[in-house]
């Protein structure tokens, strides 16, 4: 029981850092606000539930539109910047919607959160969403999709060059990325039933992008795996919780020395690769 | 027939004029060079032309069309393709992978059917496969096709980097300092490769260069920059013989 509760955690998790993983390990756009994005999907979800009666299904669509019409929105103006400013653009962003959240409290019930929720999500539903979600990343990290991301990733400038409309790219990006975040928040709302403010700080978006990287920026295997490890030590050693981060930081830049391609660099757990390897 | 025309374009940064006032006509299946010392504007040239860089004043044409404004990847898919003085592969991305991200404007998938990897997906990434590999082998590249660019040895770079224009179906090729790094021998094979593209995909060819050899041996036509202004143009005899040429490279009257 107490171990399906904890894969159930972590596996919510892992849902965001999917949703990152487009984004920042194959595209290297950094965004220190997509905590915001999993907050909106939340309340959304919520909200549409709670005080409009909207039916669970529905609301998980909701969320996910809002999401991605946020992105968007967000997009339009930040995906023509330099890299380090949408960097700083997002963060605001992230740090807008918190203190949206506190202030619109007749919506949102304010610092007190927002609970009530029945519990609609469980791990069925919640494993099957990866699947689907990985699924939908691998293929496209392995046609047009992908290739023009790094590339990107890369060299901008050679991109369009050589013919990829960068700010489109990035848009698409970006959206799918937001959508996806907001969807594993709609997730989380009905899942843990209780949502605040200040669940998802930048902090937490940051610790999405850090787990990118330890994983791999090229392996989705590598940071499904990254993530389940970081966010199931948590539960299992609740009494060195504190010491998590400090662990954390020690393995970065452990990685970063030894390994700068990720933990499971290059690591592919598709039968065709694993017998190239072990042939 | 004139598939190339650039009106009076010209470019500063800052104060400094990098570009002033550049003119060109380059008809078509011709290859053409632009000299200069360094510093002249040739590159800038260039990034004008693709769009990498924006026009200060003055229009360019292509195929008759004006592109002055256009964004860069709307004219690398109309046909002007590129490469670069110091290379500029995707490190990440297998040999086999960069010649493919050169071809994908021209890939009719739309994102959905790629998320859900529908048949038509599939059957198009068969036929980008086999274009590339088509490419690697024209240029005598195929043995790299799963190496990263970083491995390979400088020549065997910048002939990947022409490889990879073939990929976006160009019209017009530019290409920047295509010499630079290479040894006597390798310069040779590469005068051979660019007639060879020439001739056999009925390209334009226009080469910014400071060899010598290269240019005066291929170019029919070539333009010579000098603090951003043309001095001098024509056929290579008589750019050899240019006073102001001349001067422009030695600093004195000879």
């Amino acid at each position: 029981m107490f171990y399906l509760k904890v894969l159930e955690i972590t596996s919510l998790y892992t849902i965001l850092v999917l949703g990152v993983y487009l984004m920042t390990g194959l595209t290297g756009l950094f965004s220190l606000g997509q905590g915001g994005f999993v907050s909106i999907g939340a309340y959304t979800a919520a909200i549409a539930y709670l005080r409009f009666g909207v039916p669970f299904p529905l609301a998980l669509a909701l969320a996910v539109l809002i999401g991605a019409l946020l992105g968007f929105l967000v997009g339009i103006p930040t995906l023509r910047l330099r890299r380090d400013y949408f960097l700083l653009v997002t963060f605001g962003l992230g740090e807008m919607v918190r203190a949206g959240l506190l202030y619109l409290a007749q919506l949102t019930g304010g610092a007190l959160g927002m609970a009530g929720m029945p519990k609609r999500v469980g791990l069925p539903l919640i494993l099957g969403s990866i699947a689907v979600i990985t699924f939908i990343t691998y293929s496209l990290k392995r046609s047009r999709f992908g290739r023009d991301c790094i590339a990107i990733r890369d060299d901008e400038l050679a991109a369009s060059m050589m013919g990829i409309n960068v700010y489109a790219h990035k848009m698409k990006v970006f959206i799918i990325s937001s959508a996806t975040t907001a969807y594993g928040g709609a997730l989380y709302a009905f899942d843990i039933l209780f949502i605040e403010p200040n669940l998802f700080n930048w902090l937490e978006s940051a610790k999405l992008i850090i787990i990118t990287f330890v994983g791999g920026l090229n392996s989705i295997a590598g940071v499904i795996a990254a993530s389940t490890i970081y966010y199931s030590f948590g539960e299992f050693f609740r009494f060195i919780d504190v010491w998590r981060d400090v662990l954390l930081a020690v393995v970065v830049i452990l990685v970063i020395i030894f390994r700068p391609g990720g933990l499971f660099q290059g690591l592919s757990l598709l039968p065709s690769r694993l017998r190239r390897k072990w042939r | 027939m004139e598939i190339l025309k650039t009106e009076g374009i010209s470019k500063h940064f800052g104060g400094v004029v990098a570009v002033e006032g550049f003119s060109m006509v380059q008809r078509d299946n011709q290859i053409t060079g632009i000299i200069g010392p360094n510093g002249a504007g040739k590159t800038t040239v260039f990034n004008l032309i693709t769009g990498a860089a924006s026009v200060d004043h003055g229009s360019i044409l292509f195929m008759g069309r004006e592109i002055t404004r256009l964004p860069a990847h709307r004219r690398t898919d109309l046909g002007i393709a590129r490469t670069f003085q110091n290379i500029r592969l995707f490190g990440n991305l297998t040999v086999l992978d960069n010649m493919k991200v050169a071809h994908d404007m021209k890939v009719r998938y739309t994102l959905w059917e790629e998320m859900l990897r529908l048949p038509r997906v599939r059957r198009q990434e068969r036929e980008i496969d086999e274009k590339a590999r088509h490419f690697l082998a024209y240029l005598g590249l195929e043995s790299y096709a799963g190496q990263k660019p970083q491995n390979l040895s400088y020549g065997i770079q910048r002939r990947l980097e022409l490889a990879r224009t073939l990929m976006t179906e160009p019209r017009i090729l530019l290409l920047d300092e295509p010499a630079a790094g290479l040894n006597p021998h390798e310069v040779r094979s590469l005068m051979d490769t660019i007639r060879k593209i020439q001739e056999e995909n009925v390209l334009t060819i226009v080469i910014v260069e400071h060899h010598m050899e290269l240019i005066m041996n291929i170019c029919s036509l070539i333009h010579v920059l000098d603090f951003g202004k043309k001095i001098a143009e024509g056929e290579p005899e008589a750019i050899k013989k240019n006073e102001q040429v001349l001067q422009a490279y030695l600093g004195e009257e000879v």
